[in-house]
């Protein structure tokens, strides 16, 4: 299992030492609506899980990201 | 004072990988990371040049990361050389390496090598198909690729722009560059009325029409009843074709409309098949009257949709999640298959189609070494090992009888395989189902090579099917026009590599397809006749050749727009007319099109060859001709113009024009006027006019050819 940096990397062939806990879609190219969609089921597919459509929304920067999949059980 | 923190860390790694290495300890690789790690940190780049080479050489396996950090501090050190000589040799260490080939495309983008950048997208989408949206956002920033274009249109009910970055893969993968245009939302029935629309704007040569059965038949969430269920269906099948009906009437576009698919289970649960309203079957009867009112129309196809979620596996390729929050209807995976199941349409449409499969045996056809186990030693029979050749044999066979011809490149000894082909009580392929055949120890690109001209056919018509991955790479490197297939180790995966091919698809069958593989059997047999005949002369009046021109029709349409599309060599303008271009000059009185059909001792050739030809004032200009590979060389090509001449001259016409547009294939075209009398008049962008004057100059046929006209 990687970081969520490094999945949010992959997604949007970013520099991972580029992202740090603020990174959103005002920071991140290719990271708009549709984007999203992609990251989160790179996600749910790198973690193993299947993610609310509220967690969904509220889920725009690596920091939310890492805290809302604690209460999933995944601590990355 | 001691040395800085930094330094003495540098300096106990050190001493800890000399005595791991002095131990040959497992921590060895670890240590020489960390001190590779530092150095690229500290912005020593030489020093980690140094070690990442040093560790290669005695065989150590560094982390991919560590190779890219190192690339990338050369990057922006501005040493673009160095950075992509790091990336290239981690990737011809981990061939598999995703983010060190995204990072080799980011330096190709960087330093403006576009072509070697598409590539590097190409083979990052080849080795993570989730990096298909990267990667056509990327290409939309490199400018344009050379290729031939593809311009493709998407409707839908639902959100299908998700589709664009695969399919965008897998035109590109094709050697076509695609342009894209998505209609708005929900707006296929406004995009298609409306003569002002995008859509037509855009002027696509395909559309594909992506309709979900909740959208158009919203009852399908419930429990409808028989009524609701017959209504539904004859109002679906009504719409969709009156809708497809009025697209064809205003675009020339091929139409691929999308089955209609169940996203749940029956409400009826076991009981389904039992009822009169079974949801089940009612959803195949309607996919099915679909399918017969597209068929029903020109240019138009049902696309299986439901055999592609099939095989992704529909509980993974449709999701409910991705609707609720987006309007979509299809996963990932689900869109890659679907990408790849729309180039079985856009591949025939654009002449990719290929026409020949040329298979090795050994391993191939069947299991083991003839010249080492015998004909009755190799493995294939009704049994396993040996069952799984069999059935691959099947596949090949039902190749043929769509045209594809097949043919045998093996380094062996005739005398070991002849017995196999043609006395082994299992073999499905006989000799006769061989268009050409190479058993000796040639290597095998000189003979694809020779296959080809045998056949008369381009090397990018040639599919190479192999089990041995030497043969398959020098074929890869000597031809790379040849698709040289990933044949997999286990043989009972070929039937499905082969099926999952998208190369052979044709958007109609002809009577000359369906013959094809004979007519070539006829061709040895009349090449093995041209060698026992003395003069050309003789030879050709001995194949007693017959042949027959007369105006098309429209029976004919399906055959002419395959050779439009599909000939190269004896093609003087290349234009690729559509059905509805032929059919638009069929109606025209101004247009005149010519069909020619060729027979001989050997057989029964079919349609070979065509003409269009325009009245204008004080000329009439051929628009169009072409000859298939398999008639050149008999000179029935001018039976063909002498028509053309005798009706210009019987309407008073003083001139006939014509044109010649070279490229790269049809050099046998370019002395068709010179030929026949006509005289350049002259050149524009290469494009060659020519002219004959009908009042001085004449055409005769050739002494050999019996000359049928046909009426009209």
């Amino acid at each position: 299992m990687g970081t969520v940096e490094e999945v949010v990397s992959r997604v949007f062939g970013v520099d991972p030492g580029g992202l740090d806990d603020g990174s959103s879609p005002e920071t991140v190219e290719g990271w708009d609506s549709m984007g999203h969609l992609n990251l989160m089921a790179a996600l749910e597919h790198e973690f193993g899980v299947s993610i609310d459509i509220d967690d969904v929304m509220e889920m725009v920067t690596v920091k939310k990201i890492r805290e809302i999949l604690l209460q999933y059980g995944v601590e990355r | 004072m001691d040395a800085s923190p930094g330094v003495s860390v540098e300096r106990g790694l050190r001493e800890l990988i000399a005595a791991a290495e002095l131990a040959k300890a497992p921590e060895l690789e670890a240590l020489t990371a960390m001190l590779g790690q530092r150095l690229v940190g500290g912005q020593r780049l030489a020093e980690a040049v140094e070690l990442v080479r040093s560790a290669a050489e005695r065989g150590l396996r560094l982390p991919g990361a560590l190779h890219r950090q190192l690339a990338q501090a050369q990057l922006r050190a501005g040493d673009t050389t160095a950075a992509e000589k790091t990336i290239r040799e981690l990737l011809k260490r981990d061939a598999h390496d995703v983010e060190g080939q995204r990072l080799l495309y980011r330096l190709l983008a960087a330093c403006g090598q576009t072509a070697a950048a598409h590539t590097a997208l190409d083979r990052l989408v080849e080795l993570d198909p989730t990096t298909a949206p990267f990667a056509h956002r990327e290409r939309a920033k490199l400018g344009p690729m050379a290729g031939r274009a593809v311009r493709i249109a998407l409707l839908s009910s639902y959100v299908l722009d998700p589709l664009v970055p695969f399919l965008d893969v897998e035109c590109r993968r094709s050697g076509l560059v695609p342009e894209f245009y998505v209609g708005p939302y929900n707006q296929y029935t406004q995009e298609i009325l409306s003569p002002a629309s995008g859509l037509y704007a855009f002027e696509p040569d395909v559309v594909f029409i992506g309709l979900d059965l909740e959208d158009l038949f919203p009852a399908a969430r419930g429990v409808p009843s028989a009524q609701e269920l017959a209504a539904g269906k004859d109002e679906i099948r009504g719409s969709v074709s009156a809708l497809v009906r009025e697209l064809r009437g205003r675009s020339s576009a091929l139409v691929v409309v999308h089955e209609l698919a169940i996203t749940g289970r029956s409400p009826h649960g076991i009981l389904d098949s039992r009822r009169p309203d079974s949801l089940t079957r009612w959803i195949e009867d309607v996919n099915r009257e679909l399918g017969q009112e597209l068929a029903a129309q020109t240019h138009a196809f049902l696309l299986p949709l439901r055999e592609v979620l099939g095989r992704v596996g529909s509980e993974h390729g449709q999701s409910r999640k991705l609707h609720y929050m987006a309007r979509m209807r299809h996963t990932d995976p689900a869109l890659r298959e679907l990408a790849r199941a729309s180039m079985r349409y856009v591949k025939p449409l654009k002449g990719l189609t290929r026409k020949c499969v040329v298979v090795d045996l050994d391993g191939t056809l069947w299991g083991g070494v003839v010249g080492e186990l015998g004909p009755e030693g190799i493995h294939l029979g009704p049994a396993a090992p040996g069952v799984e050749f069999v059935d691959f044999q099947e596949a090949l066979l039902n190749l043929t009888r769509r045209g594809i011809l097949l043919a045998v490149c093996s380094k062996n000894n005739p005398d070991d395989v002849m017995p196999v082909l043609r006395d082994h009580k299992h073999m499905v392929l006989r000799e006769e189902h061989f268009s050409a055949l190479r058993i000796n120890w040639t290597n095998k690109a000189e003979n694809l090579a020779s296959i080809a001209e045998e056949l008369n056919i381009g090397l990018d018509s040639l599919v190479f099917l192999d089990d041995n991955p030497v043969e398959r790479e020098l074929v890869r490197q000597m031809l790379p026009e040849v698709l040289t297939v990933e044949l997999p180790r286990d043989a009972s995966q070929y039937r499905t590599t082969l099926e999952s091919l998208t190369d052979f698809e044709l958007l109609a069958v002809t009577k000359e397809d369906e013959q094809r593989a004979g007519q070539y059997q006829a061709n040895r047999r009349r090449q093995a006749l041209e060698r026992t005949a003395g003069s050309l002369d003789e030879y050709l009046r001995s194949l007693e050749i017959h042949a027959r021109v007369a105006p098309a029709a429209a029976p004919q349409v399906a055959r002419l727009v395959q050779m439009f599309n599909k000939t190269n060599q004896f093609n003087a303008t290349t234009r690729r007319y559509q059905t509805p271009d032929l059919e638009r000059f069929l109606a025209s009185p101004a247009h005149h099109v010519y069909t020619l059909d060729v027979a001989d001792r050997f057989g029964d050739h079919g349609l070979v060859g065509a003409a269009i030809v325009v009245e204008e004032p004080g000329a009439w200009r051929i628009d169009s001709v072409l000859l298939s590979c398999r008639a050149m060389g008999l000179s029935v090509e001018t039976v063909l113009l002498k028509r053309i001449y005798d009706a210009a001259r019987a309407r008073n016409v003083p001139r006939l024009v014509g044109e010649f547009i070279p490229t790269r294939k049809n050099g046998p075209t370019a002395d068709f006027y010179s030929r026949h009398g006509f005289r350049q008049d002259g050149e524009i962008d290469g494009s060659q006019t020519w002219s004959l004057d009908l009042r001085t100059e004449r055409i005769d046929d050739p002494a050999w050819i019996a000359v049928q006209v046909g009426g009209a």
